[in-house]
């Protein structure tokens, strides 16, 4: 239980995470435990190969641990099937990776819209709300655009208005200001908190840049697997 | 079909790739809806081969004639029902002669021939007026139609082949019209034109001997006895004779062609295997530049099984694209076949020529398949995809 009472939004109890690589094992993860209250803004730092993305994976619920529990919004992911969990993520995780991953031939729009074709909207209404989240991040006026004619910075807000659209609980940034420009960071990074402040939205950020990570209300740091405040 | 827009638009992607693709897909659905309306030409025309019938001819090729005498001698070996005269004439109408109009016309002997040959049904007074007629013809319903002919009609036409060939054009009377009956006679051509063979020998003063001879044997169990008793009898005459079944005489008349359709047959299984592996290829490609689309794709909730449907979707579509197309061009070869050079003699001389619902549907179910054939393995690869692997990778 979180201070308040309330049950955590994350909670990761003694995670272990082992890759196989031929006959070697490597422990990326040794029995990490983490909460992460709802609401929260946490900030996941570390040097490259601590397990940072790692953790961002297990609690997206897009790689499963070795061993321990990981529960998000009530559900311990690790047991969902391969079916259930693709259905979970589409209607509890948001995420945002580094280099955007927008769909090439799909417009602005078309791309925020994409994850509502799992969900039974009308075309109108999958439409309505991709325009609502473009309008949140500031690109409505931008929705016939495709990815190519759009910069970094404003790709990556299209790529946050995706991961809002189907109002999911959880977002996960995978250091989404990792290819950008200062300026441009900076935008992303008020809209982040603006999500979280606003909206609500739980935040669970991965970063190398100490800027941004002194947005978030809550910094971890890992080091070999392990947790540190 | 809420998925639709977002397949098409990948397609367009790269759309000259997916424009080749199904061009060659498109090139080899025509190639089999052509060479199997040929194939299935050629079978419907030995449909109406009977077995009790046999057709001999000069054992070196078929452009030589036979001396008529042979007719008496092969009508008295045991087994010979009846005999009749019968050469292809190669008559064109016009001068310059028009061979876009071309059609099958035979010089027969009538009572002989329509006896041996039941399934050309005339009426008894228009038989009478056949035989009576020297420069008497009778056609068939689809030739009458075609041309507009009927009863009394006079037509010309003169012949490609040199010793029939009098300086100006034979002239005939439409004596009758026979009719079709499908059901009793299955595969009867309804394009022919035949014309007294006497009429021939007389204006060619005799130069025209016998191109064949029809022979109808007592008993079709005995047939190849007796062919074999005619070929013996000829063994040392000056023109030795062929004689085989008349399902055999028109298929080696077809293989005359030198074995066409085997051929062609070979060479669209190579070319649909090609297309396999190209389009294979295409797919792969499509799939392995969208790794990373892939894995997004399922971050965002895709399940792995839609994401496999929406790249066999793709395959599909270029599939059902190539099958239209080659079935459009494969109609629009077919169709003009007939009147082009060198190879529309042969077209023409098939009755039926056209594309069946059937050659159609197995097209276009070829191209499907091919499509999804080609699809699938790229798809299990993305339906197998994780996405940790594909994100680390990228």
């Amino acid at each position: 239980m979180s201070g308040n009472g309330k049950a955590p939004m994350v909670a990761v109890e003694g995670v272990k995470k082992v890759y196989r690589r031929d006959a070697e094992e490597v422990k990326v993860l040794d029995g990490l435990s983490l909460e992460v209250p709802e609401g929260d803004f946490v900030a996941l730092m570390g040097p490259s190969g601590s397990g940072k993305t790692t953790l961002l994976n297990l609690i997206a619920g897009i790689d499963r641990p070795t061993a321990g529990k990981v529960i998000v919004a009530g559900t311990d992911v690790a047991q969902l099937g391969e079916s259930e969990l693709a259905r979970w993520r589409s209607r509890n995780v948001g995420f945002i990776f580094q280099f955007y991953n927008l769909i090439p031939v799909l417009t602005a729009e078309e791309n925020v819209a994409l994850p509502l074709l799992l969900t039974n909207l009308s075309k109108k209404e999958r439409r309505e709300r991709a325009l609502t989240a473009l309008k949140v991040v500031g690109l409505a006026e931008r929705s016939q655009h495709y990815p190519r004619q759009l910069s970094g910075g404003q790709e990556q807000r299209v790529a946050i208005a995706r991961a809002i659209v189907a109002d999911p609980k959880v977002l996960v940034a995978d250091e989404p200001t990792g290819d950008l420009d200062s300026k441009s960071a900076e935008e992303i990074l008020a809209l982040m908190e603006t999500l979280n402040r606003d909206f609500g939205k739980t935040i669970v950020m991965v970063t190398h840049d100490p800027r941004a990570a002194q947005r978030a209300h809550t910094q971890h740091h890992l080091e070999k697997g392990v947790l540190s405040l | 079909m809420k998925y639709l827009p977002y397949v098409l638009k990948h397609l367009r992607r790269n759309w000259i790739r997916t424009g080749s693709t199904v061009m060659a897909m498109a090139v080899c659905i025509f190639l089999f809806c052509t060479l199997q309306t040929i194939i299935a030409a050629v079978n419907y025309g030995l449909k109406s081969a009977s077995a009790s019938r046999l057709v001999t001819r000069h054992s070196v090729s078929l452009v030589y004639n036979m001396p008529l005498a042979y007719k008496e001698r092969i009508a008295q070996i045991p087994g010979v029902k009846r005999v009749a005269i019968s050469n292809w004439f190669g008559g064109v109408m016009g001068l310059p002669p028009d061979f876009t109009k071309f059609f099958a016309n035979f010089a027969v002997e009538p009572e002989d021939y329509l006896a041996i040959y039941p399934e050309y049904v005339l009426s008894d007074a228009e038989k009478q007026a056949f035989f009576a007629d020297r420069r008497g013809a009778i056609i068939g319903p689809d030739l009458a139609e075609r041309f507009g002919w009927s009863v009394g009609s006079t037509v010309q036409l003169e012949s490609t082949i040199p010793p029939y060939r009098i300086g100006r054009p034979f002239e005939f009377v439409i004596s009758g019209i026979y009719e079709v009956d499908e059901v009793r006679y299955p595969g009867t051509d309804g394009r022919l034109f035949f014309f007294h063979h006497k009429y021939l020998e007389e204006s060619t003063r005799n130069r025209a001997g016998a191109g064949t001879f029809s022979i109808e044997v007592n008993d079709p169990d005995q047939a190849a006895a007796v062919g074999k008793a005619i070929d013996a009898y000829f063994e040392n005459s000056d023109v030795r004779t062929k004689t085989e079944t008349e399902a055999a005489f028109r298929a080696g008349f077809v293989s005359l062609a030198g074995n066409l359709a085997l051929l062609l047959n070979g060479i669209g299984i190579a070319v649909t295997f090609t297309i396999l592996l190209v389009t294979a290829n295409t797919m792969s490609m499509a799939v392995r530049e969208r790794r990373t689309e892939i894995a997004v794709l399922k971050t965002l909730g895709f399940g792995s099984g839609l994401v496999m449907a929406l790249i066999l979707a793709e395959a599909l579509v270029l599939g059902v694209l190539g099958g239209g197309l080659g079935l459009i061009l494969g109609k629009a070869m077919i169709g003009v076949l007939p009147s082009l050079p060198l190879i529309g003699d042969v077209a023409r001389a098939f009755p039926n020529l056209g594309l069946s619902p059937l050659i159609a549907s197995l097209g276009f179910g070829i191209a499907v398949f091919l499509g999804l054939a080609a699809g699938l393995l790229p798809a299990l690869q993305a339906y197998r995809a994780r996405i940790t692997d594909t994100l680390r990778t990228v």
